[in-house]
């Protein structure tokens, strides 16, 4: 029968409890290597790809295909490729985002946005989706990094 | 002089070879870490990189979150009448697990809230200020976070009416019946977990190992809350057979039923009692067994100190009872050793004076050592002193002086009364105060502690 000291436990509780998540946080990375598998066992989302405004299906010959950049975000990675035929960006795809919870319902409402932009711009000189911040950055860092490809 | 003297029967059920069951407690406590740790780990592996503070304020959500999911499941099953908790562990201690346990998950859920908006409405390029209305936009937004907040509202409100000041004020069976509502509480937030965790939404093999864990909660909580008593009381079918009072203020209830040798009970058990008569249907209390379970009959003896127990001096005859059990530790299966102390505080008498007439030993293995305010106070003093002449154990009381003076409970005086006194197994019960000063003068007598055992009910 041990004396209980229940405000010595709180503290105790509270305190390792603080100090335990701070360590979890703290012993991860701040931003991965570029290109690391970001989404754990998570299979990449791939959100739905835009067909280009000029029709035509699937690819036409003498399309190529040209991958951007992994880039990170804080809620996982974000990846681009681009269709290009005849020096136009006929279609663009998100082939890694963030998902996972809210995340996928931000990527599911922000990336076919994204894409429909992309090819209608026809350049890296796009709009945020409001409410997918971090996400639209990550696209835009990999669709820029993908038109370089292209053009160099 | 009640009708139930003598227990030769139950005295020769209980004879057996002295070995000591060791609690579970400590393989309990490393599962329970073991599966904290699983869990951090299932949060480090879905976890790639953390690119700024906003991300380290929602993981710190995520982490919070998935601990409190975890724990909710513990707290439920640490009530769900688990016989190898009641009666191994022992009910006392794992009420208080419970309490503590409690209290540290609504902590959790409540950092997983503030942690996980802020992160939210940090994302929406709002500050702290807006968290509340984050949460009006997150609950419109994302799946079963509707349920989530009306759980998580409900389980502040428990968490309000449980704290000490506001307890004390409320009779005990209202907040009982609010304490339930935590059931619903589970249900209400445990699909919010899977629907908008992470961990889970990437990573189906924690999805089944979450649905494995409720799931086995759920079943427990049927099978031993609801199922096993339904058929020990269709088994057994008590009544109230008669109420004898023992001393001012001491009842003993005897009842009646089929089989109940059959019942499972121990002496120094006890089960939660429901006697249906008018007032005291919706309540259920604890009370020791007094003496050991007859083939027709059982007794409980009780001093009125609340509501409930000084109404059941009115029971009649023939009230139908509804009763779960047995529970509780305090057993001969806790001994070790061939001597024993029982040492008992006012009506702390009840388990003592089963377990007085039961233990197995030889004549002069047995000690009880009773304390009350006054002679008159000693309530089963006839019975116990019969026990003792048949069994030729010692039996002792202390009481006030005239003057109301307190008797002298020492180390010394423990050890010049028994001066093998670190040679006995010591069970206790009674109030908090006087088991804190017994357990007290028994160390300093020289009793190891794992050779103390009692059963107290303070939180």
């Amino acid at each position: 029968m041990k004396k209980s000291h229940p405000i010595r436990r709180v503290v105790l509780a509270s305190a390792a409890t603080v100090s335990g998540i701070v360590l979890l946080l703290s012993l991860k990375p701040s931003s991965g290597p570029a290109g690391a598998v970001a989404d754990g066992a998570a299979p990449p989302a791939t959100a739905a790809a835009q067909e280009s405004p000029q029709g035509g299906t699937g690819q036409k010959a003498g399309a190529t295909t040209v991958t951007g950049d992994a880039t990170q975000t804080q809620y996982g990675t974000v990846q681009v490729r681009l269709t290009l035929a005849g020096g136009k960006i006929t279609k663009a795809e998100a082939v890694r985002a963030p998902s996972g919870g809210h995340s996928t319902e931000v990527t599911d409402d922000a990336v076919p946005k994204l894409n429909q932009e992309a090819v209608s711009a026809q350049s890296a000189d796009i709009d945020a989706v409001s409410g997918a911040t971090y996400t639209s950055g990550g696209y835009l860092k990999s669709l820029q990094s993908a038109i370089d490809k292209a053009g160099g | 002089m009640s009708t139930i003297a003598g227990g030769r029967a139950a005295r020769r059920q209980t004879m057996r070879r002295i070995r000591p069951r060791r609690s579970p407690a400590v393989p309990l406590l490393i599962a329970v870490w073991a599966g904290a740790a699983g869990v951090l780990w299932l949060w480090w592996m879905n976890t790639p990189s953390l690119a700024d503070n906003n991300a380290k304020i929602l993981n710190a959500g995520r982490i919070t979150g998935l601990l409190a999911g975890y724990l909710m499941a513990l707290v439920v099953l640490q009530m769900a009448r688990v016989p190898a908790l009641e009666r191994r562990v022992g009910s006392d201690r794992v009420a208080r697990w419970h309490a503590m346990s409690g209290r540290y998950t609504i902590s959790l859920v409540v950092a997983h809230v503030v942690l996980t908006m802020y992160g939210y409405a940090l994302q929406a390029g709002k500050g702290f200020g807006d968290i509340v209305g984050q949460t009006v936009d997150s609950v419109g937004q994302l799946p079963d976070l509707g349920k989530a907040a009306i759980g998580t509202g409900l389980l502040v409100l428990i968490a309000l009416l449980s704290m000490g000041p506001v307890r004390r004020r409320i009779p005990y069976d209202a907040w009982y019946h609010v304490h339930l509502l935590t059931y619903a509480v589970v249900f209400l937030t445990f699909w919010h977990q899977l629907s908008t965790g992470n961990d889970f939404v990437v990573e189906p093999t924690a999805k089944t190992f979450w649905y494995a864990l409720y799931g086995s909660v759920t079943a427990l909580v049927l099978w031993y809350r609801v199922l096993t008593p339904l058929r020990l009381n269709l088994r057994h079918r008590m009544r109230v057979e008669a109420v004898i009072e023992e001393t001012p203020g001491v009842v003993s209830v005897l009842i009646t039923g089929r089989r109940l040798h059959r019942i499972g009970a121990e002496p120094g058990q006890f089960f939660r009692w429901r006697f249906l008569a008018p007032g005291m249907r919706f309540s259920s209390h604890p009370y020791s067994l007094s003496a050991a379970p007859r083939p027709n009959m059982l007794r409980i003896t009780v001093k009125a100190i609340g509501d409930h127990s000084s109404a059941l001096r009115g029971l009649r005859p023939g009230t139908r009872v509804w009763a779960e059990g047995p529970y509780g530790a305090l057993t001969a299966q806790r001994r070790s050793r061939g001597k024993v102390l029982l040492v008992a505080g006012g009506v702390g008498i009840t388990p003592m004076r089963a377990l007085f007439e039961t233990l197995p030993g030889a004549a002069g293995d047995l000690t009880l050592l009773y304390r009350a305010n006054t002679t008159q106070d000693l309530a089963l003093w006839d019975e116990l002193a019969q026990i003792a002449q048949e069994r030729g154990a010692r039996l002792m009381y202390a009481v006030n002086s005239p003057e109301g003076e307190r008797p002298d409970i020492s180390a010394d005086t423990l050890r010049r009364k028994l001066p093998d006194i670190d040679r006995h197994d010591v069970f206790m019960c009674g109030p908090p105060g006087f088991a804190q000063q017994v357990y007290e003068a028994l160390r300093g007598a020289g009793v190891p502690a794992r050779r103390i055992h009692h059963e107290s009910f303070e939180m």
